[in-house]
């Protein structure tokens, strides 16, 4: 990479830590360290909730995923907007209103301290392993692209988030989200803008020759429960854990809990209900654009360059027949292409142009399909291929100074992740637990001295996950997969705890109850997608709470009478 | 009660049509998403 890219990315990571120590300043209490003494401005809140939820998986898997498989991931996002206004309605007011640190501090008072250290525990696995898997998206990308050591691209996202939280707590996370979403956005719009320009069709050319392969299906109408991926899956499921993330995860509540006021954190919220679904249209945008552009500049049979060497090393002539192969499919599809963008739509001959281009493509994708089958025998590992598209692109045709601030991007939007997630493993971790049953009358300058030895700790954790964790799937679904286990259950508590005669051990049970039906749904029916388990998790604790809460609520109405009589 | 609770009780009316507002504006930004994305499918899916 050019020397200009190495220096905007130093200068970013110098940048960001050095802001980090600096805000740390104003954080020499407990208050001001995880909330920032409830202070900040919405639109501050607002960004920092944004670049939490957004991270490297997004900058690296969520385009690649356009690239190959289209548009239709947006529908994920569909019943986000609604999860914000219920939650600005309810779960805002209410945590807000208790003044609490952690959302399941609101448990204990609620119902009890079994049920928020629950609670607190299952938020602290989930986030804990999640937390690496962000870390690990990124690093592996990095340390294949530059030929890194694992390790040192754990070491270089990890070490400088752990210490610009450590030392600057909430204040320093939210005002560095701030900033690292604006580059962010910024470096997305630019890689549109110069997609554009490098393509050699118009954008309209461009969205057909995507879209006669089914890469711009943005609805599926279709009910199944096992594709994660249509409207209702995205409707309803989406719905469910949209307001089990930003209502019940401590890393999103941590956000809008540093707000000034109700108002201004339900504003903060909405904000996300506003850009999401078009900040990540643009994401799969990107990637649509860049599968155009492929079709036109010749791309590499394997992505991953640690693959394609062990390949060309280890079946050295196999690879070079699939690459004969390969030239011939894409030289073919190309010239496809050109005809179908060269057919008027309205032409009776588009018909033939689009089915024709649909032929290549389906050629194109068989033979990478058995160069991916090659790689995963020679490297025994399954090939992801999906997640090096986009920084291939960014390294080979972006120009000097865009590549290098399009990397910082992927740096900043994992930072931006991983700070926050720190942050709230470290509150969590210190008042739901070290304060509640360790020193319950621990002075503040102590507490502050173990929350920063907590951020540490976790962020050791992370990294040390991040070695292990993508060896567990999709680097998209990773993430999401840990936390649906338990996500529904926890939103049922929350749910149960707003109905007036739920009963505390009745949320106990309902909350192990709904754990085991989202298990039993995971072991006994795996092909169900992970989305419908947060509605199974929900769906399960509230009813067992509140059949179990009415039952006793009745066998106590009834014991009166007899206990009056017996008296 | 704190002196949050004080402060939005103070201008529940104002606090809740601005709500109400961002509400609404929120709802039409999603129906316009929307209807592009529909527009960009009926377009050109499968063109």
């Amino acid at each position: 990479m050019h020397p200009i890219n190495w220096v905007i990315i130093i200068g970013y990571i110098g940048y960001v830590v050095v802001d980090g120590v600096r805000r740390a300043r104003d954080t020499n209490q407990l208050e001001g360290y995880f909330l920032a003494n409830r202070g900040l401005p919405w639109w501050a809140v607002g960004l920092s909730v944004m670049a939490t939820q957004l991270s490297a998986v997004t900058m690296i898997g969520t385009t690649g995923q356009g690239a190959t498989d289209g548009m239709r991931f947006i529908q994920f996002y569909f019943g986000l907007p609604l999860a914000m206004i219920v939650l600005g309605v309810t779960i805002v007011p209410l945590l807000r209103g208790a003044r609490v640190f952690t959302a399941y501090e609101y448990l204990e008072r609620r119902f009890n301290a079994p049920t928020r250290s629950l609670t607190s525990f299952l938020f602290l696995c989930s986030r804990g392993m999640s937390c690496g898997a962000i870390i690990a998206a990124p690093a592996v990308v990095f340390s294949a692209i530059f030929g890194w050591d694992l390790p040192a691209a754990v070491a270089l996202i990890g070490v400088p988030t752990i210490l610009y939280t450590m030392l600057g707590g909430v204040q320093a996370v939210t005002w560095a989200d701030v900033k690292q979403m604006v580059l962010i956005v910024f470096s997305l719009f630019a890689i549109v803008i110069v997609l554009l320009v490098q393509l050699p069709v118009s954008p309209d050319e461009a969205l057909r020759i995507a879209g006669t392969t089914g890469r711009l299906r943005t609805f599926d109408f279709s009910f199944n429960l096992t594709d994660t991926y249509t409207f209702w899956s995205g409707v309803i499921g989406g719905f469910f854990l949209m307001l089990s993330y930003f209502g019940t995860d401590q890393s999103q509540v941590q956000r809008y809990l540093t707000a000034r006021s109700v108002p201004e954190a339900r504003t903060s919220l909405l904000m996300s209900a506003y850009w999401k679904i078009p900040l990540q249209a643009l994401v799969l945008l990107i990637g649509v654009l860049v599968f155009v552009f492929y079709v036109f500049s010749t791309p590499p049979l394997l992505f991953n360059p640690a693959h394609e060497a062990a390949v060309r090393t280890h079946a050295a002539d196999e690879y070079e027949a699939l690459e004969a192969r390969f030239a011939e499919a894409w030289t073919a599809r190309e010239a496809a292409a050109h005809r179908l963008a060269e057919t008027p739509r309205r032409d009776p001959a588009a018909a033939a142009a689009a089915t024709q281009f649909r032929s290549g493509e389906a050629s194109v994708t068989e033979v990478r399909a058995a160069a991916l089958d090659l790689a995963q025998r020679v490297t025994g590992q399954t090939p992801r291929d999906v997640n090096y598209i986009i920084p291939h692109f960014v390294l080979t045709y972006l120009p000097v100074g865009l590549a290098g601030l399009f990397i910082a991007a992927i740096m900043a939007a994992a930072m931006s992740s991983i700070s926050s997630e720190l942050n709230s493993l470290s509150t969590a971790t210190v008042i739901d637990f070290y304060r509640r049953w360790v020193r319950p009358h621990g002075s503040d300058q102590h507490l502050l001295r173990v929350s920063k030895i907590a951020t540490a700790f976790w962020g050791l954790f992370a990294c040390f996950v991040a070695t292990y964790a993508v060896r567990l799937g999709s680097l998209i679904e990773v993430v999401n997969r840990f936390g649906s286990f338990f996500y529904g259950s926890i939103l049922g508590v929350f749910m149960l705890a707003m109905v007036r005669f739920a009963k505390p051990w009745a949320a106990f049970f309902g909350l192990l109850c709904g754990m085991g039906a989202v298990a039993a749904v995971t072991f006994l029916a795996p092909s169900v997608s992970f989305l419908w388990h947060n509605v199974i998790g929900a769906a399960t604790v509230l009813l067992v709470g509140i059949l179990l809460s009415a039952g006793t609520t009745r066998l106590r109405d009834g014991d009166a009478p007899d206990a009056g009589t017996a008296t | 009660m704190n002196g949050e609770s004080l402060n939005t009780d103070a201008a529940p009316d104002t606090a809740r049509r601005r709500f109400r507002m961002t509400l609404v504006r929120v709802l039409i930004v999603q129906a316009v998403a929307l209807l592009l994305l529909w527009i960009v499918h009926a377009r050109y899916h499968a063109s």
